[in-house]
């Protein structure tokens, strides 16, 4: 039985199986209990996200929460909403991880939260007109409607000797646009409300009635330095709704990439994180360590940042055979060059009293709103899809998450340089056991209209998701991608006030998340 | 470690420059480099499968030419692997950088008749 159909009849709690998510049918009212429920039971939220359901036989909007069990597997629960006034209670109350889900849906769908705690636009920004909601099905991509007139009012604390420090969106250096808006008393911050949304492009609505391969360009391009992660995810919902198993290599292959876009990225960040308070012989030395790793890409995929190298089937093409045969080398050399720059940043005590006790994140809070990656690891939260919900190649291989329980910048940098670490390790491993073989293998069935799958990957900032389903003739009807950046982004706004302005560069250095794929 | 100092101040200089002297050394891509799109244009038969599948519409096909706009151009392949005659490439070429937004149009001739 397909999706609209089961949409039509609306028995009270039916559940239907699709891929490995139960969806679970309940009224908007029902919602916020029955995710109440299952966070009750260990459930962790993954996305909440708005439908419209009319192209798919619904006469509607609804929204569905997502979440993950223990055990690995997915909860979904849907609701559909009143087609004349789509609205449900919020649940940002019950599950404070989905509040910028239900910004978000309220910008792109008209979905009202009632009772959300902070109603206030996010991706679309204030000059975008009311009740224009692009991602509705009666609204053509290319539209532009007029500008509104109306301005951003910024959340500030207020009383004696409250100033207001605004920085961005255009930052001194070559970084994404985002808007901070600082409360302070003298250096110490009291609030920080960040704006972002500046490089919405309109990508989950770009890619609805494209081909699965025609999209995938798209997706993978959502940020320049999660290539692989959102590729993964992709590829993985696809497969999963066209019934597609992927030859051997293309598995093994699949975990060097994300392994080696793990890696150039956290040799980076540690870089960064010491950008943040101006230690420069660091900066310098891990920026030219990954620039190796660019390079090394580069030879083996040909593209620095490893896009155009994942597809829904496998790979769009075999890894460079001499790169290969070099590339146990180059590691182990990097390896090396990254213990010793480590080592030396360990030892400099001016840069460890910048980092401990900076930017805190206690676990609780990590929990509560949801934080992904490095961000939850370094709070003592041992999340980690490879090893909870492993898929592909890493259903074989094992993964020891790196945890460290301090939840400060130190603990951020020790978890990156651990995991590091721990890259190179499973990349040796995956070496070793290279199989010969193809490739990729045409994708095996065409979905029926309404068919849902997702997809996820753990990348270098945590965990990305795809929510996928399809429309007529193997094409999209709607795609969802929750970044880890998405996720993690309340959790650095959470973590900077109490500390002072000159450390929020390193604060936010030390979470590194990128603004595209959270505006998408 | 009083002579740990000296060592480190020593290092950078036994080490030299890990820099390239680019551009006066002309830069050598990999193999597998995705440059430049370029147009066999004696293979090109018009079937437009390469303009259908553009992510960005960088692509324009007539009669007699094949058009690619450089400046829309995400260098994903997608032209290439659906090409039925394989008369897309994706060169070695990466210095792309032009002095006028309209020299990032590139017009290549086709020969072939469908």
């Amino acid at each position: 039985m397909s999706w609209p159909a089961v949409m039509a009849e609306r028995p009270e709690n039916a559940r239907h199986r699709i891929g490995d998510g139960v969806v679970e049918l309940v009224d908007p009212e029902a919602l916020g209990p029955r995710v109440a429920d299952l966070v009750a039971a260990g459930g962790r939220h993954v996305m909440l996200l708005g439908l419209d359901e009319r192209s798919v036989g619904g006469n509607g909007l609804a929204v569905e929460a997502v979440m993950l069990t223990t055990d690995g597997s997915l909860n979904r629960v849907r609701a559909a909403l009143a087609p004349d006034e789509p609205a449900y209670p919020s649940i940002s109350s019950i599950m404070p991880a989905a509040s910028w889900d239900e910004r978000e849906l309220k910008d792109l769908f008209g979905i009202l939260p009632h009772g959300h705690p902070d109603p206030r636009r996010l991706v679309l920004h204030e000059r975008w007109p009311r009740g224009h909601h692009p991602l509705r099905k009666d609204v053509a991509a290319g539209d532009r409607p007029p500008e509104a007139d109306r301005h951003f009012v910024p959340f500030e604390v207020h009383g004696e000797g409250v100033y207001q420090l605004p920085v961005g969106p255009i930052h001194a250096g070559v970084i994404e646009p985002g808007h901070f808006r600082f409360s302070a008393v003298g250096e110490r911050i009291l609030h920080l409300d960040a704006r972002l949304g500046f490089v919405h492009r309109g990508l989950e609505k770009i890619v609805e009635g494209r081909s699965f391969a025609a999209a995938a360009p798209v997706v993978e391009r959502a940020c320049g330095v999660c290539t692989v992660t959102h590729g993964l995810a992709y590829a993985e919902a696809v497969e999963q709704l066209t019934a597609t198993g992927i030859p051997e290599r293309a598995r093994r292959l699949r975990v060097l990439l994300a392994e080696l876009e793990r890696l150039y990225n956290h040799v980076g960040d540690l870089g960064n994180v010491c950008a943040g308070i101006g230690f420069q012989p660091a900066v310098a030395r891990l920026g030219w360590l990954k620039e190796q790793l660019f390079q090394l890409n580069d030879g083996l995929t040909g593209h620095r940042y490893l896009t155009g190298i994942v597809a829904p089937g496998g790979l769009w093409a075999d890894v460079d055979a001499a790169a290969l045969a070099g590339l146990p080398a180059r590691l182990a050399a990097i390896g090396t060059e990254l213990a010793a720059a480590i080592r030396a940043i360990l030892r400099s005590e001016g840069v460890m009293a910048r980092f401990h006790g900076t930017g805190i994140v206690p676990q609780q809070t990590a929990l509560a709103l949801g934080a992904l990656g490095v961000a939850a690891r370094a709070s003592g939260v041992g999340l980690d899809l490879r090893r909870d919900r492993p898929s592909g190649g890493y259903r074989d291989l094992e993964v020891r998450p790196v945890t460290a329980s301090g939840g400060d910048v130190a603990a951020r940098f020790h978890v990156r340089a651990q995991e590091a670490h721990e890259s190179l390790r499973i990349m040796r491993e995956v070496l070793d056991r290279l199989p010969p073989g193809d490739i990729s293998v045409p994708l095996a069935a065409t979905p029926a209209v309404g068919e849902t799958a997702l997809g996820a990957a753990e990348g270098p900032r945590g965990a990305s998701w795809i929510w996928l389903r399809a429309g007529n003739d193997g094409t999209i009807d709607r795609l969802h991608l929750r970044s880890a950046s998405f996720a993690n982004w309340p959790v650095v706004a959470a973590a900077v006030p109490g500390n002072l302005v000159p450390d929020f560069p390193l604060i936010n250095k030390s979470f590194e998340l990128c603004y595209a794929c959270t505006d998408r | 470690m009083p002579f740990d100092v000296f060592d480190r101040l020593l290092r950078p200089l036994r080490r030299g420059p890990v820099t390239n002297r680019y551009p006066d050394v002309p830069l050598e891509p990999p193999g597998a480099t995705r440059g430049l799109p370029v147009l066999d244009g004696s293979r090109c038969d018009g079937t437009a499968a390469c303009v259908e599948i553009c992510p960005t519409d960088a692509i324009r096909l007539s009669e007699t030419t094949w058009t690619l706009d450089v400046g829309r151009c995400i260098f994903c392949g997608a032209c290439a692997r659906v090409c039925p005659r394989d008369a897309i490439r994706l060169g070695s070429t990466v210095e792309l950088a032009v002095r006028d937004r309209d020299d990032l149009v590139i017009v290549t001739q086709r020969e072939a008749r469908p």
